[in-house]
């Protein structure tokens, strides 16, 4: 028992990392920008076609190609603010719908460029550590320590560098943020940068381990709107930890009964954040 | 207005004019020479996109194959004339509306035939445009039929009853293994496989080491399944009909959670990949249900697939060999069927085929002659049932292990599969 135990803790530490860091990227973006970014799972899904191209077509080492896909995706994300989201800033639910159409031609191209069944990336290690009778992957610890080191080193951009501090005010209050002299344009493509960098190291990351289709994004971003709102629409600290929270239930309810019921506890754990505290674990309440 | 008198040649009218009968013979042409061809359409309604697209998309490929061979040998000879086989896709992504209107464009737009569809989630779309229309369908999924669903046909795949022939076969070979565990995406494919799977292990004597488990479709981390799965140290890992997408993960979480046991499963479609990302050894001895045609038994004289050796080589030339999945000769399978129903009925209409198709109540199956049966799981005799063969992995290459009879299983053991179909709700009076 002791085993299984621990087997469930390491599978849930791993689901709990990428959804993180696609939920954090989500938050990023709603928070700087107050755009709802449907496009999210298709950066994520961008990210992982990445690694076919830069890892598996290409030849180069994986880390390489985690990176270039990072910065790749990254600059998807300023394409998507220079493009939709910056002439539609006075209209979000343009730039919802803008993120709609922007997640089918994502879509589309990843069918054209890489066709439409699943790619098979070869795996980047076979080994793993044994903790009694319960296994942890490489590959799987891999995106467990990348999640950590990417969002501590977002948590310290925000809070100690020039730039995080205008990306926090200008999630805070845009207009009050441009009266103090802070570029709303430049904010909004580091804020698109970041998050969508986010979503691609995720994608990246966990490429071999889910085999990338042109269609995966669909299966995170549900989750991922669950998280964001549990955690506080807008709260990058409520993110992580409904992260966590989520992966653990759903993990668990998933290893002790089965998958179907995990989903009903998630949403029902969404519900219940919601009676109990209207503005998610970590978010502010509006004022009237 | 101008009138006839006032319109003068231009230079752009002479331009237009001379370019319209240079190109006329281009136009005029062939539509004389198609003209005196017989050409009869089947449509072809089945996932060529999204997660089911593996059990859609090679087999259209195969279709391709199938029909250009029978196009350059001249067509097929109906009714003393020979007629081109032309293929109408429609991508209906498995999903019922979807389904629903490729299947409305096939019959009005495309004036096809017959129609060859997976089944499954998309045919309920399907259902009452087929019996309006009179349209001969074909499924994969017998799970599909019901005595309403008099035009629906499973000629090829008795899905997912052939199921059973494995765990015969497991039985009888390893009789050391006692316990097995099973799981499968909760959907229409999954839950009447687990039904069988549960019977066949039932009459093997194999006990269940957990309840089924069934999972998400939309799961993409499998970890936690296969490790409730493994929890209980089961010998027989099954994995019933998961989809092509989910086995991969699936093994590869047994893998690496350090199973040891044996596994089962329906498909196994580009297992290639999973030998790479796993290893020979872990793969060694699983156990399913779909073979690679270049496999030297298929040319047994009782297999009526025709030249299989070769139209894997043709559909490896084209496509690739990792592209082969199970159903890549399934729907030219049941192409085979219709064409011998047409010639023999002298005539390409749905009705007129299927009463051929019929006759006598036997079939010429891919893998053997044998009979329409299926009234009591289905309440209709439309699936063509005989021998199927369970396949091996041996040195990371599928082999053909033994052909079993489907037939003889459940003359013995049929009323354990309808016992356990009803304990799931899939019987057909009971299927919504």
């Amino acid at each position: 028992m002791p085993d299984f135990l621990l087997q469930t803790v390491f599978n849930a530490s791993y689901a709990a990392s990428y959804m993180a860091l696609i939920a954090v990227g989500l938050v990023l973006i709603f928070g700087v920008m107050g755009v709802i970014n449907f496009a999210h799972g298709e950066l994520y899904m961008a990210g992982a076609y990445a690694i076919v191209f830069f890892y598996v077509w290409s030849g180069l080492p994986f880390f390489v190609a985690v990176a270039l896909g990072l910065v790749f995706v990254g600059c998807l994300g300023i394409l998507m603010e220079l493009t939709l989201f910056r002439p539609l800033r006075t209209n979000p639910l343009g730039g919802l719908i803008a993120s709609i159409g922007f997640l089918l031609i994502l879509q589309t191209l990843a069918v054209l460029g890489f066709g439409l069944r699943n790619q098979n990336v070869p795996p980047v290690s076979q080994g793993r550590i044994t903790v009694g009778g319960a296994f942890l992957t490489y590959e799987r610890l891999y995106v467990i320590i990348a999640t950590i080191g990417l969002l501590t080193a977002l948590y310290f951009f925000l809070r100690k560098s020039k730039f995080g501090w205008a990306l926090r005010a200008c999630a805070q209050d845009r207009e009050a943020a441009a009266l103090q002299g802070i570029s709303i344009n430049q904010t909004a493509r580091y804020a698109m940068f970041i998050g969508a960098a986010l979503a691609g190291v995720a994608g990246a990351m966990t490429a071999p381990l889910v085999a990338p289709s042109p269609y995966m994004g669909h299966s995170v971003i549900v989750t991922a709107f669950i998280i964001i709102i549990v955690g506080g629409i807008g709260s990058l600290e409520g993110a992580v930890v409904a992260a966590v929270l989520y992966a653990f239930v759903h993990t668990f309810v998933t290893t002790f009964y089965d998958g179907v019921i995990a989903n009903i506890v998630g949403l029902l754990l969404m519900l219940a954040v919601l009676v109990v505290k209207p503005q998610g674990l970590f978010g502010v309440r509006e004022r009237a | 207005m101008k009138s006839a008198s006032s319109i003068s040649l231009t230079r752009r009218s002479l331009l237009t004019g001379a370019a319209s009968a240079a190109l006329l013979p281009l136009v005029g042409m062939p539509k004389a020479s198609f003209a005196q061809e017989n050409v009869v359409k089947i449509g072809f309604l089945a996932p060529l996109t999204g997660p089911v697209a593996a059990w859609g998309k090679p087999g259209l490929d195969g279709c391709k194959i199938w029909a250009d061979w029978v196009n350059e040998a001249g067509g097929i000879e109906i009714g003393g004339k020979p007629y081109k086989v032309e293929l109408a896709s429609y991508d209906d992504e498995d999903d019922a509306g979807k389904a629903r209107t490729g299947a409305t464009q096939l019959i009005r737009e495309n004036d096809v035939k017959f129609i060859m569809m997976l089944g499954g989630n998309s045919w309920p779309g399907v259902e009452e445009i087929a019996a309006r229309q009179g349209m001969m369908v074909s499924t994969l999924l017998p799970s599909d039929l019901t005595p309403d669903t008099t035009t629906l046909i499973a000629p090829c795949e008795v899905h997912p009853i052939y199921n059973v022939t494995g765990v015969d076969w497991l039985a009888a070979n390893h009789p050391d293994l006692k316990t097995a565990v099973v799981c499968a995406q909760d959907d229409a494919l999954g839950k009447p496989s687990v039904a069988t799977y549960l019977a066949a292990f039932e009459a093997a004597g194999i006990t269940m080491a957990s309840p089924p488990l069934f999972f998400d479709p939309a799961t993409t981390d499998f970890a936690p399944v296969m490790t409730q799965l493994l929890a209980n140290n089961p010998d027989i890992l099954c994995l019933d009909t998961c989809y092509a997408d989910y086995v991969q993960p699936l093994c590869e979480q047994a893998f690496q959670q350090g199973y040891k046991g044996k596994i089962i499963s329906c498909t196994l479609d580009f297992y290639q990949r999973i030998v790479e990302r796993t290893s020979k050894e872990f793969m060694e001895g699983v156990i399913f249900q779909f073979p690679d045609f270049d496999d030297k038994a298929l040319n047994d004289p009782r297999i009526n697939f025709k030249k299989p050796n070769e139209f894997f080589a043709e559909y490896v030339k084209r496509y690739g060999a990792t592209e082969w999945s199970a159903v890549s000769w399934e729907y030219s399978s049941i192409l085979d069927l219709w064409a011998d129903a047409a010639q023999r009925a002298g005539s390409v209409e749905p009705a007129d085929v299927l009463v051929a198709m019929k006759e006598g109540g036997k079939g010429k199956h891919a893998f053997g002659d044998a009979r329409w049966w299926g009234k009591d799981l289905f309440g209709i005799d439309n699936a063509l049932v005989g021998d199927w063969p369970v396949v091996v992995i041996r040195d990371g290459k599928a082999t053909i292990a033994e052909f079993r009879s489907i037939p003889e299983w459940w003359d013995k053991n049929g009323q354990l599969l309808v016992k356990h179909m009803t304990d799931l709700g899939q019987m057909w009076n009971q299927r919504t």
